[in-house]
């Protein structure tokens, strides 16, 4: 402890020094991100009710810090923590995001604790972790306990742009590994992961030039797994991911959208039988998501969305066929700028071996309001996707 | 460095060399010529000048290091200066290039109201892509200008502004003040980051708009127009939220400049006027700026000779006038003090570039007769590496 404490006092004093050398600064472009979420919860599992008053996981607040480097390239520092699921032993608090980011136009380099590359795209669910089991790459050092061991880890990654659209990342990550003490995992940033991806994806300030066709990508997600005496190659657990959106009636007013996204988890040929959470990430499974999404926007602002969105599973090299699949139904209707009233309903089934880690089936029936804000101070330049930085030459 | 750079360098180097004091040098004198609104060409169409303005979207930099995206008539801020004989017939052949709406109004000219330029009280907005004819008689004789009257606000800080000079053979002033040279000098002032904003968020706007346009599906409340103000009235009592309510746009806050210029560019860039001993020059000033300008001239008191463009019978001396957004004062000054002496706006706030003094609104009266003895450098200045004069001093 003493030695942490030594070594954090002589970096500040070198961080002040440095910092000394100038007497004057920029201020930062301060930027401010907020959401809220709550909502009352009706789970019926296995014909038996239970009903949350007050569910507000998922609630956070971003901060982050932005400004203009030397050499044309950028630099940031985000700060955010969320609440946790109700379940999970993350404690009252989760540091989600808290990394540093530089950039120019084509690089992005991002180092810190963030979200992990485990989709590829997102989907109208009230909160990002209603259908994980199908949108995300599953963590299989996680015990299942927290949903955010799936999302959130100390990343390493690089992203090049070509063209504006066409995006190649290559990430590594530290995903957390539980039920080893979160303090001791969330500090870890051995690599754990690697993985690369590959996407074309039209900005959102742009969707209205290119009508049809919004995102396209592939991914691979490679964990390592701990099994002392194997080859490198051996050791990997891999995942292939594929996503698509698509705009099927690219209209301002009444404008309807397709997403679907597909993973592919080759698994451990060893794993025939799924008895706790570990196992079932390790093996072999296809994993299909999709939605199709109505917004009317009646003024030029979003007013009314429906978005139904289903997903199967299926586990093709167990000895005992098993199965699941999840249907997802909501109405958010907008009461003013960022605020919006949402209902949800949901369904989820399983079958075989998935019984020793979820119940047969569930029901979840949610109301709620969503309030989500994201607010900048002290600009100072424009964001890379911005349409006059897009379409009439970036400037750094 | 590549050659052409190499030999340009050199040759102001020499030139730097040879004149004891660059400013007055031949090649300042001629690169200071380029800082004045170029007039504009015209064909002849019977007995009817007609002249070409189109917009465009352009990068502009106004001081070396410093560019933002901006609106600019013929790809030049200010726009070009039309210059015609009172009495002569006009026409304007106006394009927009651009993705947004806009007009041309002109500033202080006795038009017909329907070639006013004020969108949905004299013409529709000349909408993306469409063409625009403005027929007037010159009148009356005077400093006047042009501008933008769509999206005012934004559209003429972005740059949509240039002069409107008409000429008269039995010319008033040149009778009681016979002058040679003369000199236009247009103020603004800029927030650019409300421009980058405003300007993002009008594209964006416009991209759905155009979509609507194009399937004809007009709807006033859509576009934010109506009959009547009954009509709008009864609107709002029917739940219609009006833009200043549920802003449709970015955020609703309202400028802060944060650079001055004088024909588009900050101190140091910005033009130098030049007279001799015993000359008069004509300095035609016009405010096409939000904000009010003090100008001071030092070592002199000036003639103001036309106030909005009609002479004043009893010219009458000072050496701080004001002046308001979009007026135009015409000045003659008097070239009996010998030197170089600063022009410039004295509420100082405004002689800054990002919030740093000196900038902005600040140039230099030069004459070419003084004599090189009088601008020696001391030791010290030489020692610095100093040639001639700074003309460039920004660290004050």
């Amino acid at each position: 402890m003493n030695f942490h404490i030594n070594t954090f006092a002589i970096m500040s004093l070198f961080v002040f020094l440095f910092v000394g050398t100038t007497n004057a600064q920029v201020d930062p472009e301060i930027q401010l991100g907020a959401r809220g979420v709550v909502s009352f919860n009706t789970d019926i599992l296995n014909q038996q009710t239970t009903t949350a008053v007050n569910d507000f996981s998922d609630t956070g607040l971003l901060l982050g810090f932005r400004q203009k480097l030397y050499n044309k390239f950028r630099g940031q520092l985000v700060i955010g923590f969320q609440f946790p699921d109700a379940e999970s032993d993350l404690g009252q608090l989760f540091f989600h995001q808290t990394f540093i980011k530089i950039e120019n136009q084509t690089n992005i380099l991002k180092l810190g604790r963030s979200r992990v590359r485990s989709a590829l795209i997102e989907f109208p669910t009230l909160r990002d972790d209603d259908a994980l089991e199908f949108t995300d790459v599953l963590n299989p050092f996680s015990s299942g306990e927290n949903t955010e061991d799936h999302q959130y880890g100390n990343v390493l990654e690089y992203a090049h742009i070509f063209k504006q659209r066409w995006w190649i990342r290559l990430h590594g990550e530290h995903f957390t590994q539980t039920p080893v003490p979160p303090a001791r995992s969330e500090t870890d940033f051995s690599l754990n992961a690697i993985g690369a991806s590959f996407q074309y994806r039209v900005p959102e300030t742009q969707r209205w030039n290119q009508p049809f066709l919004q995102q396209i990508g592939i991914g691979l997600n490679n964990f390592i797994l701990d099994q002392p005496g194997a080859a490198f190659v051996d050791r990997l657990l891999k995942n292939i991911t594929a996503s698509l959106v698509l705009n099927l009636k690219p209209d301002p007013i009444h404008f309807v959208d397709f997403r679907a996204q597909g993973i592919l988890n080759y698994g451990l040929s060893r794993i025939q039988r799924i008895t706790d959470f570990a196992t079932m990430t390790r093996a072999r499974s296809i994993a299909v998501f999709s939605s199709v999404r109505y917004l009317w926007r009646q003024y030029e602002r979003p007013t009314l969305q429906i978005a139904v969105s289903a997903g199967y599973k299926y586990f093709p090299n167990l000895t005992q066929p098993s199965n699941q699949y999840q249907v997802v139904g909501n109405v958010l209707y907008r009461l003013g700028d960022n605020f919006d009233a949402i209902v949800q309903i949901q369904y989820k089934q399983f079958s075989g071996d998935l019984l020793s880690v979820y119940d047969r089936n569930e029901t979840r029936i949610q109301f709620g309001f969503v309030y989500s804000i994201d607010q900048s101070w002290n600009n100072q330049f424009d964001d890379r996707d911005s349409l006059l930085n897009l379409e009439h030459g970036y400037i750094p | 460095m590549k050659r052409r750079e190499f030999l340009k360098s050199t040759t102001l180097m020499s030139a730097a060399m040879l004149f004891p004091n660059y400013l007055l040098s031949a090649e300042a004198r001629e690169r200071n010529a380029q800082r004045f609104p170029p007039s504009l060409p015209h064909t002849v169409d019977g007995d009817v000048k007609v002249f070409h303005l189109q917009i465009d979207i352009i990068q502009h930099e106004v001081v070396p290091g410093f560019k933002f995206h901006t609106l600019a008539f013929n790809r030049q801020i200010p726009g070009p200066e039309i210059r015609v004989h009172q009495g002569d017939k006009v026409r304007v052949i106006f394009k927009n290039n651009t993705e947004l709406n806009h007009t041309i109004h002109w500033h202080g000219l006795h038009v017909p109201w329907r070639m006013d330029g004020v969108p949905y009280v004299t013409q529709l907005p000349v909408m993306p892509g469409q063409e625009f004819v403005y027929e007037f008689v010159a009148e009356p004789y005077g400093t006047h200008f042009y501008h933008c009257h769509w999206g005012t606000l934004l559209h003429m800080q972005s740059g949509m502004y240039g002069s409107f000079i008409v000429e008269n053979d039995q010319d008033p002033i040149r009778e009681k003040f016979p002058y040679e040279r003369e000199y236009t000098l247009i103020y603004s002032a800029h927030d650019s980051n409300f421009i980058r904003n405003e300007l993002n968020a009008m594209l964006e706007r416009m991209k759905e708009r155009i979509i609507l346009m194009k399937s004809g599906r007009f709807d006033k409340k859509r576009f934010a127009v109506f009959n009547s103000k009954e009509e709008f009235e009864r609107a709002v009592e029917g739940g219609y939220l009006p833009p200043y309510v549920i802003s449709r746009r970015s955020r609703a806050d309202l400028p802060q400049p944060n650079w001055f210029t004088v024909n588009g560019k900050s101190y140091p860039m910005t033009p130098n006027i030049y007279i001799k001993s015993g000359e008069l020059i004509r300095v035609r000033l016009i405010n096409a700026g939000q904000l009010e300008h003090y100008l001071h001239l030092h070592g002199h008191d000036f003639w103001l000779v036309a106030d909005d463009g009609l002479p004043i019978p009893q010219p009458w001396q000072m050496n701080t006038m004001r002046l308001s957004p979009g007026k135009t004062a015409d000045i003659i000054i008097e070239g009996k003090n010998r030197g170089i002496w600063t022009f410039h706006d004295h509420d100082t706030s405004r002689v800054t570039n990002n919030g740093l003094y000196p900038g902005g609104n600040l140039l230099a009266l030069v004459y070419e007769d003084l004599p090189p003895e009088e601008t020696e450098l001391n030791m010290m200045a030489r020692k610095m590496g100093l040639t001639n004069l700074p003309n460039v001093a920004l660290d004050e």
